[in-house]
Parts: structure tokens; C-alpha cells; sequence
């Protein structure tokens, strides 16, 4: 066996090391953030939009969500064949909305920042208070976008002191799912539960006579805190008032009383080990709350037929969120990048690329015209299950702060519920603790940069 | 640890005590000693242009990928700062305190521990066992190595993926076996417990080949003699094993604690894919806290500092072992 050197270090080592260090340590202190708070994209000049000409070159970074690569590239080419003297540049910037997220905010402060960037529902707000998306309003004007025709709560989703910083794109919702042959079994009517009220009634014939367990729920970040809503704001209830945290109320522990008794008294609910809309695939659940990005996935996979409708109510009414994602303008562009980048914006979102978008992929159609076009009618025909999660689209209302725009709460609250569904938790006692870590990610993440 | 000049202190002290008894022979003569040959001295600026030929690429790689970017995090970690932001708030030692003091560190802290430490002693005597057996004569015996290597180089990504489903409880192999032996399958995925043996499970069956191979290099060079002359003096198998071969594996075993233990520490890939950190922050280990804080949540800031902690703690442990471990590594 050879013997190793042994492991020393003489004076001279340590000044050289540490030469070699401060050496790194000067270049290190060069990049990176400047100090000071408050950099927002507020405090922006306003750009003088008449004038000046669209750059040739512009960039998207997107993750091409409901596998729509092909679908933009053809968006891309029929913009090409409008404005020849633009080139549109597709790149598949991560997998989800998060891997973009990640990529875009690395990308700031260098010269690799896209022009046009997806925003999920729960990043744009941290991208405008990073200072690093356009306010929209005043370039949508000068280029003359319909506005109007969008879904007002599409639209407005991306709405924060009174500017709008992303367009509706690839636009969901949670939509109720049910097996047919299991509701035949049970003898129930072939149509979702008008209220949970309902869905209590009949949960126990779905049990007995459907021989499956009546529902399945989700878990797990950016999934549970989201059908969650559908419970919360039923009962009345809210997860944030603007960026007061509100779970403490007798309407929200309400609301996760009732989700827990589903599971621990009735025993009607499950909560799936890994993915929900697989286990109903397999029959293993009578219905589920999905996504309506799901649809298509859902229907193929199936070997029973599947119905859809409306979430369930709760005492307090109708109440289903948003979700999916819009695409932002990066500030850190040239006012020429800025505006080819809106031109083509227009482009993508206007109603006949929504609709063809729409159609081949099962988000949401986010503009009236496109909702109400042909395009759209054949797909109703072909799939009434699709005009189900459209029409629920009237019913739709913004998140909460407290869960989108607040770093971590997503996370924090997703906990709470696990702990309430996975670990019979009392509610109030979750909530506690989701809402003093969203608090305070709110004083040090949020309200220094407002 | 030994050096050269211990070695030629012990061999002139084993000739010195041999000598008097006559077995040895005539004591040595000694050296003559060393005459001064005047060499043409090297210009120093000649050996610094080719340290820097040599040496210089690596040592630039070095300080723009890895010396740069840990003394940027450091910096980084004193503040508060948005990743994406431009601007950013000192706050001095603020990231640090926060860590310390939040509820929820004690359990990212014990996560990290028990993984740490089911991983790389699990590791250990697993692959010990592995390199034993595969030392044998038997059939198949180089199928058996391949078999126990291949997960090895496969991708972390691939490996959870693929475990995934293998532990799903409705679908899953597992399930299956366990019903047939009439056990329900635990929760995997709904216990945070369950959760984390998982993840174990899945980590040491991807990198107990690693171990395995190391070990079995070392098994091969222990001297076949020793074994025959222990076993002539009645030795049993087992009793060999344990004052022959595990002594003699000493450095092998000493170089895999440090390896395994700074690749445990920083094992990312199967928890991603997995559980990412869930159910319950039940799998998050400081590694997945990092990634969580500063790519999730945003937090640059707190993320840097809990990487700079992880950082010491990874130097400490690594210095703590080169110290002390190292000693009682026999030869």
C-alpha cells in the first residue's frame, strides 16, 4: 500500500490561498443585485410608443403547456406571413411554469432575458415586483388591442395598481370529473353534484352500490391550495383579504372541517398517493376535481365513459378559481424589442389564434368572440364536456393574494391541508401556522418592494 | 497518516531491534552521506509560465465555477434579496438568524440526518456485503457485478421515475407483493415517515453499487497469504474477516465515508422526482430546502445562507474526518 502525503499547510499556502480568494471575492462583489429597496416596475418611465420601428428579432420563452410546440410554431409562421420583417424565435425554456419561472428570473440583469415570457398565476405578481415585466395598458392602446372581447376575469387576473402585466393565454380551470358507469350503478342521475350538499347525499350509494370510493382529492404543491378554493370561498371563506391572511375565520375552518370529515368521518374521500387523475383513470374513484388542462388526457385514458360539470356549491354559492398562465413583455428590453414583441402578442391572442390554440390544446378559449366562433362550436360538438368547463368560465373569480402573489404561501399552504387531509390536523391549528410564515414572507418579500 | 519518512524511521528502528539478535545479520552500514551536486538552478519565472500552461485552465475553471460562485453566495446570504430582483436589501446575519430560529429547521435538520445517515452507513455495510459476495467464485459472477453497478450510472431523474410507480400503492410492484403475503402497502406517499424510507430506499439501491465496486477493488488486493496463513493458524472465516480484512480495508473505508457522505449531503434528483420535499416537508433534506427557497420561493438570500451553512457543515465534517478518522486508519 502507498502512503498518502500528509496534509499540510505552511503560511506561505495560507497567504496564497488567500490571495487567490480576495482575488475571487472582487469579482464576485462585481455582479449581482445593486442595494438599496424598491426597484419596482412602477417607478418606470413611460414609453413614447409613437415612432418608434419594431426590431426584427424577437424571442418567446414558453414550455409550449397541453404540448402545443407544433401549435405556436404555426401561430409563429402566420405572424411571419403578416409581418415579414419580423422573426419570431420559439424556445422551450423548461417543462412547467416553474422551470421557466426559474429561468427568467436567473436570466435578469443579462442579455439573454427573452422578449416575451409565459407568467402562471402564480409568478407574474413576482415578476413585476422584480421590475421585470412591462405594464401592458399603454402598449396595448397604441397597437389597438380588443381588449374588451377577453374574459373579464381572464384579463383582469393579471391586474395590480391599475395596470394589467400579462394577456391571457393558456388559461384553465378546476373542473368536476365523474365515472358514468359507477353514477349508473348508484343510480344517480348522469350529472355532477348541484352543491357538496348533494355529492353528501349521494356519496354513500356511490360507495355501496358503485363499489368505489365516492372522491378522490389531490395533494401536493400548486395542485391542493387550488381545487381548495372551490371548499374555501363555498363556505364563504377566503385564504386572504388583499394581504390580510384570513384563515382564522369561522367560514374557512369551516370549510376544512368539511374536507376533513369527508375523509375521517364519512369516509367518502382518498387522497391519492401520486397522481389523482391516473387513480380515476383506473376506476379506483368515483369523481375528482381536476384540471380542465386534463380533459383530453382524461377522456383518452379512460375506459369508462366520463361526465363533467360545474364544481360543486357550497352554502355560499358557485365558486371555482382561475389558474394557468398569460404571457408577459420583459422590461429589460428596447422600447423597438418591446414593441415587436406586443405586435406579436396581439397576434397570438387575438380571436381566431385563440380559438385554434383553444381547440387543439383544451385551455380555455379567453376571448368571447373566440368562445362563441366556429372553430370553438365544433369542438363543443364533438366534445360536450369541453362546453362544460367553458361555461363554468362565467363562474370564475381572481385568486386570492394570500395564496399567488406571496413567495412561499403556495408551499405553506399546501402543507396545512396535507396535514389536514394526510394527518387529522385540527384545521385551526394548520391555518395558524400557514398564515403567520405567509405573513411574514409577506414583510420580507413582498411589501419592501411595493 | 503515514509518510515516507515514518516509514524509513520504522524499517531503521526493525533493523536496529533485529540486529542485536544476530537474525539479521551484520548491522548496516550506514549511508554515506549526500554530497552537494551543484545543479543549474530553474529561472522561477520559467517554472511559474509552465505551472500556469499547466495548471492555469483548471485553476481558472475552478475560480469562475466554483470559487466565484461560493463567495458570491456568501455575499449573497446577507442579503434580502428577490431572485430576478435588481435591487436587494442588506440585512447582515438576518438570513442566518431566521433559519436558526424558524420552527420548521429542527425538522429539515433531522430529515437531513437520518437520510445522511441510513444512506451512507445503510451504503456502507450494504455494499460490504455486495463486494463480499461478488468476491466469491460463483456462477454468474460477472452478470452479478453488472447487476449490482448498472444503477449506479443511471440518471437520479430516471431512477425516481421509475420508482416511482414501483411503490405507487395501488399499482405498484410493491403493493403487489405485499398483498400476496397479505400486508396492506404502507402509505409511501401520504407519510411523511413512510416518505422519507422510501426515498432511502430508492437512494441506497441506486448508489450501493458505487460502494460495492470500491470495495470490491480493495477486497481484490488484500494478500491472499495472510487469509492462508490465518486459516493455517485456525483462524475462522468470520474471525479473518474481521482482524484481517476489514483492517486492511481501513483507507477504502475511510476514502468512501467522505465520498458518500458529501454525495448523500447533496443528493437532489430522486427526492425532485419523487416527492419533491413532500408530503409534509417530510423528505425536504437542506440540499432540497435550497433548491426550494431560492428557485421556488425566490428567496436568494435565505437560500445562500442555508447553503453557506450547509457548506460549513460539509467542511467540517470533511476536516473532522481527515483529523481524527484518518488516524485510526491503519496503514
Amino acid at each position: 500500500m502507498t502512503a498518502t502525503p500528509t496534509f499540510t499547510i505552511n503560511r506561505r499556502q495560507i497567504l496564497k490561498l488567500a490571495a487567490v480568494f480576495g482575488a475571487t471575492a472582487t469579482l464576485a462583489a462585481c455582479s449581482g443585485p445593486s442595494l438599496g429597496a424598491g426597484a419596482g416596475a412602477a417607478s418606470r418611465a413611460a414609453t413614447d410608443w409613437t415612432g418608434i420601428v419594431p426590431a426584427k428579432e424577437i424571442t418567446w420563452w414558453s414550455n409550449h403547456p397541453g404540448t402545443s410546440k407544433l401549435i405556436e410554431q404555426e401561430i409563429i409562421k402566420r405572424f411571419q406571413a403578416e409581418n415579414p420583417e419580423i422573426t419570431v424565435t420559439l424556445v422551450t425554456a423548461g417543462a412547467n411554469y416553474d422551470e421557466i419561472a426559474q429561468k427568467f428570473q436567473a436570466a435578469s440583469g443579462t442579455n439573454s432575458v427573452p422578449d416575451l415570457v409565459l407568467a402562471s398565476d402564480v409568478w407574474w405578481f413576482r415578476y413585476m415586483i422584480n421590475g421585470q415585466v412591462l405594464p401592458l395598458d399603454d402598449l396595448a392602446k397604441h397597437l389597438e388591442f380588443d381588449t374588451d372581447d377577453f374574459n373579464k376575469t381572464l384579463y383582469d387576473d393579471y391586474t395590480f395598481t391599475g395596470n394589467h402585466w400579462a394577456i391571457p393565454y393558456a388559461r384553465s380551470t378546476p373542473l368536476f370529473y365523474y365515472n358514468k358507469a359507477v353514477w349508473a350503478k348508484a343510480g344517480l342521475p348522469d350529472r355532477a353534484p348541484k352543491t357538496w350538499a348533494e355529492f353528501d347525499e349521494w356519496a354513500p350509494k356511490i360507495a355501496a352500490d358503485g363499489g368505489v370510493t365516492p372522491l378522490g382529492l389531490g395533494k401536493g404543491a400548486s395542485w391542493a391550495a387550488w381545487w381548495f378554493c372551490n371548499m374555501l370561498w363555498g363556505q364563504g371563506g377566503a385564504y386572504s383579504d388583499e394581504w390580510t391572511m384570513t384563515l382564522d375565520t369561522p367560514e374557512a375552518i369551516a370549510a376544512a372541517d368539511y374536507l376533513q370529515s369527508l375523509i375521517y368521518e364519512r369516509k367518502v374521500a382518498t387522497v391519492a398517493a401520486v397522481d389523482q387523475v391516473a387513480d380515476f383513470g383506473a376506476g379506483l374513484t368515483g369523481c375528482i376535481m381536476g384540471s380542465t388542462g386534463s380533459l383530453t388526457g382524461i377522456l383518452k385514458a379512460a375506459t369508462f365513459e366520463v361526465g363533467t360539470g360545474f364544481l360543486p356549491e357550497g352554502p355560499e354559492g358557485q365558486a371555482c378559481p382561475t389558474g394557468g398562465t398569460g404571457v408577459a413583455i420583459a422590461a429589460d428590453r428596447t422600447p423597438e424589442q418591446q414593441l415587436a414583441a406586443g405586435m406579436f402578442l396581439k397576434f397570438l391572442t387575438n380571436s381566431e389564434n385563440t380559438a385554434y390554440f383553444s381547440s387543439n390544446t383544451g385551455y380555455m378559449p379567453v376571448r368571447t368572440s373566440a368562445r362563441d366562433g366556429e372553430t370553438m362550436t365544433q369542438v363543443y360538438a364533438e366534445f360536450p364536456q369541453f362546453r362544460t368547463a367553458v361555461d363554468q368560465l362565467e363562474t370564475t373569480r381572481s385568486q386570492d393574494w394570500g395564496r399567488v402573489f406571496v413567495p412561499n404561501a403556495d408551499k405553506e399552504l399546501t402543507t396545512a391541508l396535507e396535514k389536514i387531509m394526510l394527518q387529522q390536523t385540527a384545521p385551526a391549528e394548520a391555518f395558524a401556522v400557514a398564515s403567520t410564515a405567509i405573513a411574514t414572507s409577506f414583510d420580507e418579500n413582498v411589501s419592501p418592494y411595493l | 497518516m503515514r509518510t515516507i519518512e515514518d516509514l524509513q524511521r520504522d524499517t531503521d528502528s526493525a533493523v536496529a531491534v533485529a540486529a542485536p539478535n544476530g537474525a539479521v545479520g551484520a548491522p548496516l552500514t550506514p549511508a554515506p552521506p549526500r554530497t552537494f551536486t551543484p545543479r543549474r538552478k530553474k529561472k522561477p519565472w520559467k517554472s511559474w509560465l509552465l505551472f500556469l500552461l499547466f495548471a492555469g485552465p483548471n485553476v481558472a475553471l475552478l475560480i469562475v465555477f466554483t470559487y466565484k460562485p461560493l463567495l458570491q453566495s456568501l455575499y449573497y446570504s446577507t442579503l434580502q434579496w428577490n431572485l430576478g430582483s435588481a435591487s436587494a436589501i442588506p440585512v447582515g446575519l438576518g438570513n442566518y438568524v431566521a433559519w436558526f430560529t424558524d420552527p420548521g429547521t429542527a425538522r429539515v435538520v433531522t430529515v437531513t440526518l437520518i437520510f445522511t445517515v441510513a444512506t451512507v452507513g445503510g451504503g456502507m455495510v450494504i455494499g460490504l456485503v455486495f463486494a463480499v459476495l461478488l468476491n466469491r467464485k460463483l456462477h454468474g459472477r460477472g452478470a452479478a457485478r453488472t447487476i449490482v453497478v448498472a444503477p449506479y450510472v443511471l440518471s437520479g431523474v430516471a431512477v425516481g421515475l421509475l420508482w416511482l410507480f414501483v411503490f405507487d400503492p395501488n399499482f405498484g410492484i410493491t403493493a403487489a407483493l405485499l398483498d400476496a403475503i397479505g400486508v396492506a402497502s404502507p402509505p409511501w406517499y401520504n407519510d411523511p415517515h413512510w416518505a422519507l424510507v422510501m426515498v432511502i430506499i430508492v437512494y441506497l439501491w441506486k448508489n450501493v453499487g458505487y460502494v460495492a465496486l470500491i470495495y470490491l477493488a480493495a477486497l481484490q488486493s488484500v494478500p491472499r497469504d495472510l487469509l492462508e496463513a490465518a486459516s493455517l493458524d485456525g483462524a475462522s472465516p468470520v474471525r479473518a474477516f474481521r482482524n484481517i480484512v476489514l483492517p486492511l480495508l481501513g483507507p477504502t473505508t475511510f476514502f468512501l465515508s467522505i465520498t458518500t457522505l458529501l454525495s448523500s449531503l447533496q443528493s437532489f434528483d430522486i427526492i425532485q422526482a419523487m416527492t419533491r420535499g413532500g408530503p409534509l416537508e417530510g423528505t425536504t433534506t437542506m440540499m432540497y430546502q435550497i433548491y426550494q427557497e431560492g428557485f421556488q420561493a425566490g428567496r436568494a438570500g435565505y437560500s445562500s445562507a442555508v447553503a453557506t451553512i450547509l457548506f460549513a457543515v460539509l467542511l467540517v465534517v470533511t476536516l473532522i474526518q481527515m483529523k481524527y478518522v484518518e488516524k485510526r486508519v491503519h496503514y
